[in-house]
């Protein structure tokens, strides 16, 4: 009878492999899709096969925060405008006009008419009412409602403890007819237009969110109103889309669908993509280790990017002005970027990145942030310092690459006499550890910056004396003044000339310098030959899918 | 029996209790914004909003109730990351793939492992047993993470045999995506079975019994089969529940590395998103294995060896 048992056991066992075998030879045939057409031509197949470098934690446009969970909305959602993505300036998208007052403080959207949700629904103004005042609801209890804290009432709202339906009717965003969108800023903000690109932006369908609750992502509920459609989300595996054939511009769209592999491990993601399964990547980083050798492959490709990599400096443990110039001066930024970093970086001459718009009257040109580094005017700053600290802790955290830079710095440190400790956390401790309050057991550390919107004044406004993300201690009111001015300039040149000033008092012949730049980010990417020449990453991590093709091999 | 199991169940409670309470305060302890993933501070409203509507804003020992609550009526909460899915939704869909991979990893070590370690009994010191052995040492020695990364480069890349990550959606469908991470996985199992079941038939061979069996001319597969093979799976059985921890973290690195969509790579993701919930699900999930693992386990002994049955 046991015996019979165990007989049983293993012939069950056998019978899974012999299924598993089974399976192996029905294997490797699928996917695909990107042959046949004759040479140079379309691929009769237009499918795209993406590795997604995350699984997006929400694809609710109100929730989501991160850039898979971005592109993936972006294609299957309609936002009110589009960047260029070489120009970075707003492009007509479900909006086909907009108008802004003579004071900069009322936008007016004009909507398509032929906005459409898939269950049929047009979309309309009032769609967009909704959809942003449910974001900034406190019951919603969004991470980027901060985004529409440009508009009237919204601050008040999302951080409302009581009266919260009455200080929803005040925020100024208003529907007067179906396709009419107004928006009350509380100052002119030229940039919103261009912040409207973002994907807290963008409109839900209210009844589909009313009915489902938190389960209204899902492929079964979801409606959207974009180029794709959500076909399949297998959580942590696989995100489908499918062509929308009902689209206000479906005849433009090229690729009939886009099957996304999500693999969040670098090396794995290159490991599937060198053997065939994806046609490219997301732009979510390569293995440092392994960019040299892929640097040389003929689908290697570099897309600059809006962010800027940085050494902050606690301004009241480094107080002297001499001091910081000699520690930014000998930081050999070109070493840094061709030896570690590897991905063709820009070496910083200021904190606003190369592409954003205005950066030449922008750029300061810092004489403190040479490109090779300057050991002997460092020494001659650091000669001048009354006290210089000697001894400085110098905090980055644990994600790769990180080590190396501040190894290097270390090296580079040490030449002028002053030794620096090295002290690594993880990245959520570390956020916590930093501040704000500055830590003051802090003198230097490493972060960086990603810009939500192309404009010079998500960056500089980091260091205004109450922002959250100033961690240096440098508080000066002249500053906080100069910005408070920006944001009210609505003429663009005139602006970036305020940038410009920004700038020089952080970076200038007399700056501060409460931090070093040490580069701006780039995303290197692999692409199949195939795609190369359509697939595109903007500066501010967005794919077009909408512009993308598959070339026969 | 019976008893023995329930009394065994009962005290389950209390050690899932412990589990959490130990999770919950270590959660705190290491610190870290669970509301902040990346370099942007949080403003204070929105801070406040989050911590309100994941309960964070009350005292531990109201948050820890919340959970027990939780644990014992099924209901692990909202996830803190992925916002527009439950606990249970990411146990649901996570758990039955690192099960099934679990279980195939322990398929290579029952069909090859115990093989081996018998053969290597029955021809002590032949070129099958050093062959065993020095599989084993092999197997024993080298971390799944680093045959994960020879395989998925000789096997997947060079010879491009089979795809080098992903995992087949359901728990019945199987293709040849299961090869690689169950076998990187399965190796260490495979090892020390094939160790663990030498060392016990060689022992058993020498007891009297067995003598006994001989001398009463009972036939060698016979006494080989019924006698030596029963009482030698016994220290595997017994195995079985401690390595059952080795494989559930070890399937922690395999998922990772494979990109399959198991629970043990949530685990990892939520521990540095600080998704307080998730971790708390998924450690009480595995305590819960374990535990029931260790009944299993004891239960197996009773069936085995009748002698430990009737000492209780």
């Amino acid at each position: 009878m046991r015996r019979m048992k165990l007989l049983l056991l293993v012939m069950g066992l056998l019978g899974s492999f012999a299924l598993a075998a089974v399976g192996c030879g029905g294997g490797g045939g699928g996917g695909g899709g990107t042959t046949g057409g004759g040479g140079g031509g379309l691929a009769a197949n237009q499918v795209l096969n993406i590795a997604w470098g995350a699984e997006p934690p929400s694809l609710d446009p109100g929730l989501a925060t991160d850039t898979t969970s971005s592109n993936v909305l972006l294609a299957i959602m309609d936002p009110l405008v589009k960047l260029n993505p070489d120009t970075l300036q707003a492009e007509p998208s479900l909006a086909e006009s907009w108008d802004v007052s003579a004071d900069g403080k009322t936008v007016t959207f004009h909507l398509s008419h032929d906005g459409k949700w898939t269950n049929g629904d047009p979309v309309t103004a009032s769609d967009f009412v909704y959809s942003w005042k449910r974001t900034l609801s406190p019951e919603l209890a969004a991470d980027y409602a901060y985004q529409l804290y440009g508009i009237v009432g919204a601050q008040d709202y999302n951080s409302c403890e009581k009266n919260c339906d009455a200080l929803a009717d005040k925020v100024g965003v208003e529907a007067p007819d179906d396709f009419t969108l107004v928006v009350h800023l509380t100052s002119a903000q030229p940039w919103f237009i261009q912040q409207a690109s973002h994907h807290s932006f963008l409109a839900v369908h209210r009844a589909t969110v009313e009915k489902f609750g938190d389960k209204w992502t899902e492929p079964q509920n979801i409606v959207t109103d974009g180029p794709f459609m959500l076909k399949k989300w297998e959580h942590d595996a696989e995100i489908d889309l499918v062509k929308n054939p009902n689209w206000r511009d479906a005849k433009d769209v090229k690729l009939t669908a886009i099957n996304g592999k999500i693999i969040v491990d670098g090396t794995t993601r290159v490991q599937a993509f060198e053997s065939g399964e994806v046609d490219t990547l997301d732009g979510s980083g390569l293995p440092p280790d392994e960019i040299a050798r892929l640097k040389t492959t003929p689908e290697y490709e570099l897309y600059p990017s809006l962010g800027t990599y940085y050494y902050g400096f606690n301004m009241k443990n480094i107080s002297d002005i001499h001091e910081r110039r000699a520690l930014s001066l000998a930081i050999n930024r070109r070493q840094i970027i061709d030896q570690i970093a590897q991905a063709d970086q820009l070496p910083a001459t200021g904190f606003t990145p190369k592409g954003i718009s205005g950066f030449d009257q922008i750029n300061p040109n810092s004489p403190w942030l040479p490109e090779n580094g300057d050991l002997d005017q460092a020494k001659s700053e650091l000669s001048q310092a009354a006290s210089p600290k000697k001894d400085i802790n110098l905090f980055f955290n644990d994600a790769p690459g990180h080590k190396e830079i501040a190894t290097a710095v270390q090296a580079q440190w040490q030449q002028l006499g002053i030794k620096s400790t090295l002290k690594q956390q993880e990245w959520a401790q570390y956020l916590e550890f930093l501040g704000p309050p500055p830590n003051n057991a802090v003198d230097v550390y490493r972060l960086g910056w990603i810009y939500d919107f192309p404009d010079a004044i998500n960056g500089l406004e980091l260091w205004t004396c109450d922002s959250g993300n100033n961690n240096t201690n440098y508080c000066d009111k002249n500053f906080d003044a100069l910005v408070a001015k920006a944001k009210a300039t609505t003429d663009d040149s005139a602006r970036y000339d305020v940038y410009g000033q920004l700038e020089q008092m952080l970076f200038g012949q007399d700056g501060a310098l409460p931090l070093s730049p040490i580069y701006w980010y780039t995303y290197p990417n692999l692409e199949k030959q195939s795609v190369k020449d359509s697939f595109f990453i903007s500066p501010l991590d967005q794919i077009d899918f909408t512009k993308v093709v598959v070339k026969a091999s | 029996m019976t008893t023995f199991i329930i009394r065994r169940v009962v005290w389950t409670i209390p050690v899932i209790l412990l589990v959490i309470l130990m999770t919950f305060l270590m959660m705190r302890q290491i610190g870290g914004n669970p509301f902040r993933h990346t370099e942007r501070n949080v403003p204070p409203a929105i801070q406040a909003n989050l911590e309100r509507k994941f309960h964070l804003d009350k005292p531990w020992y109201t948050q820890y109730a919340y959970y027990v609550k939780g644990v014992f009526t099924f209901d692990l909460g909202p996830s803190m990351s992925q916002r527009t899915r439950t606990v249970n939704d990411v146990v649901k869909d996570g758990f039955p793939r690192s099960l099934k991979l679990g279980i195939l990893a322990y398929l290579w070590a029952i069909l090859f492992g115990v093989p081996a370690g018998i053969l290597a009994a029955l021809k002590p010191n032949s070129i099958f047993d050093y062959g065993a052995m020095l599989f084993s040492s092999v197997g024993f020695a080298l971390p799944s993470f680093f045959v994960a990364t020879l395989l998925i480069y000789y096997v997947g890349l060079k010879a491009g045999l089979v795809p080098t990550n992903g995992w087949p959606a359901g728990f019945w469908q199987f293709d040849d995506r299961i090869i690689l991470p169950s076998f990187a996985l399965g190796l260490f199992p495979m090892a020390y079975f094939a160790r663990l079941v030498r060392g016990a038939m060689l022992e058993t061979m020498q007891q009297d019994y067995v003598r006994t069996a001989k001398a009463k001319g009972l036939r060698y597969r016979r006494v080989i089969g019924l006698h030596v093979l029963r009482n030698s799976l016994i220290p595997a059985v017994t195995a079985t529940a401690p390595l059952l921890g080795l494989i559930i973290t070890g399937t922690f690195v395999i998922e990772f590395i494979f990109s399959i969509p198991g629970i043990g790579r949530y685990f990892i993701n939520s521990v540095s998103n600080r998704d307080y919930s998730v971790v708390m699900g998924i450690t009480v999930l595995t305590s819960i294995i374990i535990v029931i693992a260790n009944l299993f386990v004891d239960i197996m002994y009773g069936v085995l060896d009748p002698r430990t049955r009737e000492a209780r």
